[in-house]
């Protein structure tokens, strides 16, 4: 009987030792002895010069995040803080802070935005930190990869699905004729715009170059009017797209539907440059503002209440969710900031990051593979009195 | 050696050269902008030579010079003696001009930039190496070359052009002649830095090359002093230095702080803190045989 018991004694001990080591999950969090008091972020972003308005949001959605997570009691017990670093928009100065970075840091957020990516992220890739170049284009981060992940995916899969839903919500518009500025990736999100026209059976007229130091747009507009088209999209600066709608209304242009504004112009500058002129214009972007969670409710009203009463612009999502990013990549993959493991560890967290499934973003959950997102939405809204309304989501 | 002394190291040398350009041709009376032109069209080109026709970084290097050079010596044709603010214009408008044939050519990767430019030593620490020494080595060349026009009669003749073009013509300096051979030395060291530039950063995109870099070479040059090559030398390292220097609740500052250093340069010190006159008590302290001025 005595024999039976320790039998049974022994296979309970064996089964609890198995539960707590052995037959860890695939994607627990690993319990490991944290080596550092605090985890440091640095973000390298623009927080002064020309884009520091951007900069601005995108260091409070990184904020944010860390305040929430120190909330719930830190990245694996211990407290995180988001640290700015001001490159402002020089790659002068961009490569000398990553040259800091680099020295001793786990991973790191941004650069922002490109003249800065180009110059310092061959740094971060010499040293093989992992450097989350959240709001570029893929073309830009895959350059850096596997030292970067991009948080969008490739623009021709991305935007052409999109343009082709709205070319399909307007079945008369035969001809559209396209506002390009000669900015960064922009002319190839354009060439991606007339993919999605041509597959849908829309002719592609002749584009409109839009100047950088323009200041007049009549003569755009009596340029693009002149081929006669049936539907305009712009692709150009938030308040030249909206000068430039004004321009069309000026000249008799009718139906807004028709005019399609690309992400990169939903911006504040657009609604208070445009203001009523741009009702009923359509516009895409990467997040929906009127999901209904209470996670997003408290962001949005933490926004307002931080600028005063705005909504959270498009991008401002980005590196909130890259910090949670982080948390999930550090704990999942047992990181424990032992400056002795840095090239170890720094490697653990690029690789789970490159390939996370199911991620916990703040508006919709996304899969990653080879650092490139595989199911993130698309959405297109109407603009109303300076607001958005959903007209559609395109998810692959 | 650290990266961010290596990086200070070499941006300041680049700073150095850039704003001698822009310093010797000013010894006439030209602001010759058509050197941040010179830069881009240069490193752009180079960057084409190494990556799409698999040129050494070392033969591309004496292109960039020479189609610096060229470029300047096809413009100072038209612009050698013309007034300061003519070739302002120029310069500005050649800034404009390259801008939009990079923007426009897929071969230099257009609006997107070119990436991944190779190393031009056998590792990243020897690719350091060869850069840092190539920059201070160039900036001894340059400077020695500056220093031995400052010291000659072509120096003076152009102080004599700074102060009075009719006057200098009276005593018969070729005007034209003097501001083309500035102008086509100042856009060949504009060519070579656009290349090392690039390869620096080991990239290339538009917005390296702004008028933001122009503000900045001009501030190198007013600050330090326009009337020696020795205020570029003392300025360049100070104010790239402060800027990486200013803790975090300062940095958002720099241009205000920038801006009151300079207004208060021209107000106060319209020469700028390094002077001719220093430099030349300067001279005389390390000399027995002169006397103070």
């Amino acid at each position: 009987m005595r024999k039976k018991w320790f039998v049974v004694l022994a296979a309970l001990l064996v089964l609890v030792a198995f539960v707590f080591t052995g037959c860890q999950k695939e994607g627990a969090t690993k319990r490991v002895k944290v080596k550092v008091e605090q985890w440091e972020i640095p973000f390298m972003n623009s927080l002064t010069g020309p884009i520091a308005s951007i900069g601005e949001f995108l260091h409070w959605g990184a904020e944010r995040a860390a305040k929430e997570i120190n909330e719930a009691g830190g990245i694996s017990g211990k407290p995180v803080k988001v640290i700015g670093v001001d490159t402002a928009l020089d790659p002068q100065k961009g490569v000398v802070e990553m040259g800091k970075i680099v020295q001793n840091t786990l991973v790191a957020l941004g650069p922002v935005p490109e003249p800065v990516i180009m110059a310092a992220m061959p740094i971060a890739v010499e040293n093989e930190m992992m450097s989350m170049t959240a709001t570029t284009s893929l073309e830009y981060a895959e350059k850096f990869f596997p030292w970067s992940i991009s948080w969008f995916p490739k623009t021709e899969d991305r935007l052409p699905p999109l343009v082709t839903a709205w070319a399909e919500m307007n079945p008369e518009m035969k001809s559209v004729v396209q506002f390009v500025a000669q900015y960064g990736p922009w002319p190839g999100m354009a060439a991606a715009h007339n993919v999605g026209l041509e597959k849908a059976g829309v002719k592609v007229l002749n584009p409109v170059e839009v100047a950088q130091d323009m200041v007049t747009f009549g003569p755009l507009a009596v340029k693009a009017l002149e081929q006669k088209p049936d539907g305009i999209i712009l692709s150009c600066f938030p308040e030249k797209a909206a000068k430039i709608i004004q321009e069309l209304k000026s000249r008799g242009w009718k139906n807004m539907s028709r005019i399609l504004l690309f992400s990169s112009a939903d911006d504040a500058s657009l609604y208070s440059t445009g203001g009523a002129s741009l009702n009923g214009a359509i516009i895409y972007n990467y997040i929906n503002v009127d999901v209904d969670t209470p996670r997003w409710n408290a962001f949005k009203e933490a926004y307002a209440a931080d600028h005063n009463g705005m909504q959270p612009p498009s991008l401002s999502t980005n590196y909130y969710d890259a910090v949670y990013m982080i948390k999930e990549a550090i704990e999942k993959t047992g990181v424990t900031g032992d400056p002795k493991k840095l090239k170890e560890e720094r490697k653990k967290i690029a690789e789970y990051m490159a390939n996370v499934k199911g991620f916990q973003g703040l508006l919709f959950n996304w899969d990653m593979s080879g650092g490139v997102p595989t199911n993130k939405p698309t959405y297109l809204f109407e603009i109303q009195d300076g607001k958005k309304k959903l007209v559609k989501e395109i998810r692959d | 050696m650290s990266l961010p002394l290596y990086y200070f190291l070499t941006i300041t040398a680049i700073n150095i050269l850039m704003s001698w350009a822009l310093y010797l041709p000013y010894r006439v009376a030209h602001l010759h902008f058509l050197t941040v032109a010179n830069m881009a069209i240069s490193g752009y080109l180079s960057g084409w030579l190494v990556q799409g026709l698999g040129f050494s970084f070392w033969a591309a290097l004496p292109i960039g010079l020479l189609a610096g050079g060229l470029l300047g010596w096809l413009l100072s044709l038209f612009i050698g003696d013309a007034p300061t603010f003519t070739v302002v214009i120029v310069g500005f408008t050649f800034i404009y001009i390259t801008r939009t044939v990079i923007e426009n050519t897929k071969a230099v990767g257009a609006t997107m930039g070119m990436f991944g430019l190779p190393l031009v030593a056998g590792s990243p620490a020897a690719h350091r190496w060869a850069l840092l020494a190539l920059l201070y080595a160039l900036v001894l060349v340059v400077g020695f070359l500056i220093h031995r026009f400052e010291h000659s009669r072509l120096g003076r003749a152009s102080s004599a052009v700074f102060v009075d073009k009719d006057l200098a013509t009276s005593f018969g300096v070729d005007i034209k002649k003097l501001g083309r051979l500035l102008q086509v030395f100042s856009s060949t060291v504009a060519g070579g830095c656009g290349v090392i530039y690039g390869f620096l950063y080991r990239s290339f995109h538009l917005d390296f090359f702004t008028f933001q870099l122009v503000g900045l070479f001009m501030t190198i040059i007013f600050v330090g002093g326009y009337a020696t090559m020795w205020g570029v030398v003392v300025a360049a390292p100070l104010l790239y230095g402060l800027t990486l220097l200013f803790p975090p609740e300062v940095a958002s500052w720099r241009i205000v702080i920038y801006g009151a250093i300079l207004v208060a340069v021209l107000v106060l010190k319209p020469e700028g803190f390094i002077t001719r006159r220093l430099i030349l008590n300067l001279e005389r302290l390390l000399s027995s045989k002169r006397k103070k001025i």
